[in-house]
């Protein structure tokens, strides 16, 4: 059975042929649209009727277990993060504080966009900062606002750029676009200019532009944040369906509820790490007394 | 009239943000680094009258005392320095690559692309290598013409050969600011005042 | 934004600023012509100047000297071959004396003084319709639009880095540059809600 990553639709279980599957080329690693003789069991999933359940497979490899040893972060002569030693193994991820916390440095230092200043941060054997062709394929952030993250003016391009610097040819990647795209229901997109995209649009396009690269872990910073109530059904929807690991970062309990594991993030110490129900409770108790007092006049500056 | 002002301020920051973004360039002196490209797309993307405006703007800000030149220079000191002529040009380079695209009716890429090239390098290099020439004399203004034109083309060929390091990058802004001006064309046709 | 006066404060810093500026347009002119002794002198004039400013103010000083170094290298270099040792000397001199005495005028002049002489100078432009408070305007917008372009870009070179591993290039340029000018847009409608540039 060749390897798979299916952008399906799962219309009718049996009827296989209305499902587009792709396959990787034995050698090369690029996607191909597969003969659809099977669907992968998962995605078998009966419709409620309302509307189509897409999801996005098996990512290209299994997520490897990210570890922060005594990882710390100074900048500027701040320190933002001390000496945060973790694991992550688990399916679905929350990671909360207030703004200020240092969530959104602790996303950056797993991406591997920033290093730390001491101590570690692995996933795998593979060093973030360092291996970045390696983490392409790895993990993908899907950051709050879809304006920081858009580079293309038409939607193709923007899809096809992660294809491509993953070493696919310009083909390749440009009809892997134009079937995932078909399968979505958007066929219309492919040539669309990215700056006439609704906000809740264009972050659905970043969404797809980062899936499309299949990574192993997806890391969403404040994914609801700006979205409307449809536009948060319709993103939770969706990444309830996806199979890799979700790290999720947000100040916002209802955000990481679901999660397996929640950490909670503090002037950047962990405060509290387990269940999602203690953790949020602790958390959000927390919150209310800090919102009794009336004092937020320190400048950080 | 705010929306032009507004542009103008816009693209005297981009010079600015182009001197302070962190590229791999020859910093040896002689202001020609990415802010060059800036230069080119005051012109190309503004015209010649606000283009000029733009970098002169830019330019009041260094004298002011921002250390916006990249390399993190400014103040009056730049004025009279070795790349003086350079920055004198900045101006005179805009608005040619401005008037070019204003006036030649051709596609919008091409005459960005012969615009930036004939400001950004041609009146560019032409008026501050020779000013850089005059710098590295010796002389006194009042010297004799036979001493002055001795000496002067002795620093002449030097600035020049000099200056050909810098040529190769040059190119490649000058590629850069026709494509971005073109992509513009494309994307926000409203804001190439070059062609409004 | 940080300027490049000095924090130090000397006696320089409470003269006019136009009464600087004029002497040291002067004295540049000046010092093109001078070569030898009187060179020399003028130099050190320049140096005992800035060593009344205190030691810290002093070592500014020398730093905002050091982009000059390439030149000085070369000027060297190219004299020394041409067998004429002193050229180079009367060259580095000259450089030092004017560029020495402009970024001391600098370093002892806060923004806001030489903006205001600055507007004062271009007066006579509002004949064609630079008024002064469009020329401050102009200034506050640059100062605006600086960082928040600098931010931008350094949010969309995230974006690249995170699923390319080439280093962002100039290609992450068209965003930014994109997004400033429906800034810029924005920030003209606020405008002209507010009255108006004039």
């Amino acid at each position: 059975m060749p390897k798979s990553f299916a952008i399906c639709d799962d219309a009718s279980t049996s009827d296989s042929t209305t499902g587009l599957v792709f396959e990787l080329t034995p050698a090369q690693q690029t996607l191909r649209p597969a003969k659809a003789d099977w669907l992968p069991q998962d995605l078998s999933h009966p419709s409620s009727g309302q509307g189509r359940r897409r999801a996005l497979c098996n990512p290209m490899a299994a997520a490897s277990p990210l570890i922060l040893t005594n990882a710390c972060y100074a900048a500027g002569g701040k320190v933002i993060l001390s000496d945060l030693t973790l694991t992550l193994t688990q399916a679905r991820i929350g990671i909360i504080g207030r703004n200020g916390s240092g969530k959104t440095t602790l996303l950056r230092l797993m991406a591997g966009l920033i290093a730390p200043t001491a101590g570690e941060v692995r996933l795998g054997t593979l060093d973030p900062a360092r291996d970045r062709k390696a983490m392409l394929s790895q993990l993908g952030i899907l950051f709050q606002n879809p304006d920081h993250q858009i580079l293309f003016p038409t939607v193709g391009e923007e899809l096809a750029f992660g294809l491509t610097q993953m070493g696919q040819s310009q083909t390749d990647a440009r009809a892997a676009v134009r079937a995932l795209l078909a399968i979505e229901g958007r066929a219309h997109w492919d040539g669309a200019a990215t700056h006439t995209l609704s906000h809740g649009q264009r972050q659905y396009l970043c969404l797809l532009a980062v899936l499309a690269m299949q990574p192993a872990i997806l890391l969403l910073d404040e994914p609801f944040a700006a979205l409307d109530l449809p536009s948060q059904a319709r993103l939770r929807r969706r990444l309830a369906g996806l199979s890799q690991r979700v790290i999720t970062i947000s100040h916002d309990p209802a955000a990481v509820a679901q999660s397996d594991r929640v950490i909670w993030l503090e002037s950047g110490r962990i405060k509290a790490d387990g269940a999602a129900g203690p953790v949020l409770a602790e958390f959000t108790a927390d919150m209310a007394r800090i919102g009794e007092a009336d004092a937020d006049a320190d400048l950080s500056g | 009239m705010e929306r032009n002002l507004t542009h103008i301020a816009l693209f005297a920051a981009l010079i600015a943000v182009l001197g302070l973004i962190p590229k791999i360039d020859l910093m040896v002196g002689v202001p020609i680094t990415a802010q060059s490209l800036g230069i080119m797309l005051c012109g190309t993307v503004l015209g010649s009258k606000r283009g000029a405006l733009a970098v002169i703007l830019f330019l009041v800000l260094v004298a002011a005392g921002l250390p916006l030149l990249s390399g993190g220079r400014g103040g009056i000191g730049v004025f009279t320095g070795p790349s003086a002529g350079f920055l004198v040009g900045f101006p005179v380079a805009a608005f040619v690559a401005g008037w070019i695209v204003e006036h030649w009716r051709a596609p919008v890429g091409v005459t960005a692309l012969v615009g930036a090239f004939v400001g950004g390098i041609l009146v560019l290099y032409g008026i501050g290598i020779p000013v850089l020439a005059a710098m590295m004399t010796p002389e006194k203004a009042n010297a004799s013409f036979a001493n002055l034109a001795m000496y002067t083309g002795v620093h002449l060929p030097l600035t020049l050969v000099l200056s050909l390091l810098y040529l190769p990058g040059d190119l490649i802004k000058v590629v850069m600011a026709a494509a971005i001006t073109q992509a513009i064309a494309k994307a926000r046709p409203g804001a190439l005042l070059s062609r409004a | 934004m940080l300027t490049l006066t000095s924090p130090v404060k000397t006696w320089a810093h409470r003269l006019p600023a136009g009464g600087k500026l004029a002497v040291l347009s002067l004295w540049t002119v000046l010092v093109l012509h001078l070569s030898g002794v009187w060179l020399g002198l003028a130099v050190l004039g320049v140096t005992v100047l800035v060593a009344t400013g205190g030691r810290d103010f002093a070592a500014e000083w020398l730093r905002m000297l050091r982009p000059l170094w390439p030149f000085v290298v070369i000027a060297s270099l190219w004299h020394l071959a041409l067998g004429m040792p002193i050229g180079a000397v009367t060259v580095i001199l000259r450089l030092v004396a004017a560029v020495g005495l402009a970024n001391a005028v600098t370093m002892t002049t806060p923004l806001d003084e030489i903006m205001a002489l600055l507007t004062r100078l271009l007066r006579p432009l509002s004949w064609v319709g630079l008024q002064p408070k469009v020329i401050a305007l102009a200034v506050a917008l640059v100062i605006r639009f600086v960082p928040v372009m600098l931010q931008r870009y350094g949010q969309i070179s995230d974006a690249w880095r995170m699923r390319s591993p080439r280093r962002p290039g100039g290609r992450v340029l068209m965003p930014v540059l994109l997004a400033a000018l429906d800034d810029a847009d924005r920030v003209a409608e606020a405008l002209r809600a507010r009255g108006g540039a004039s």
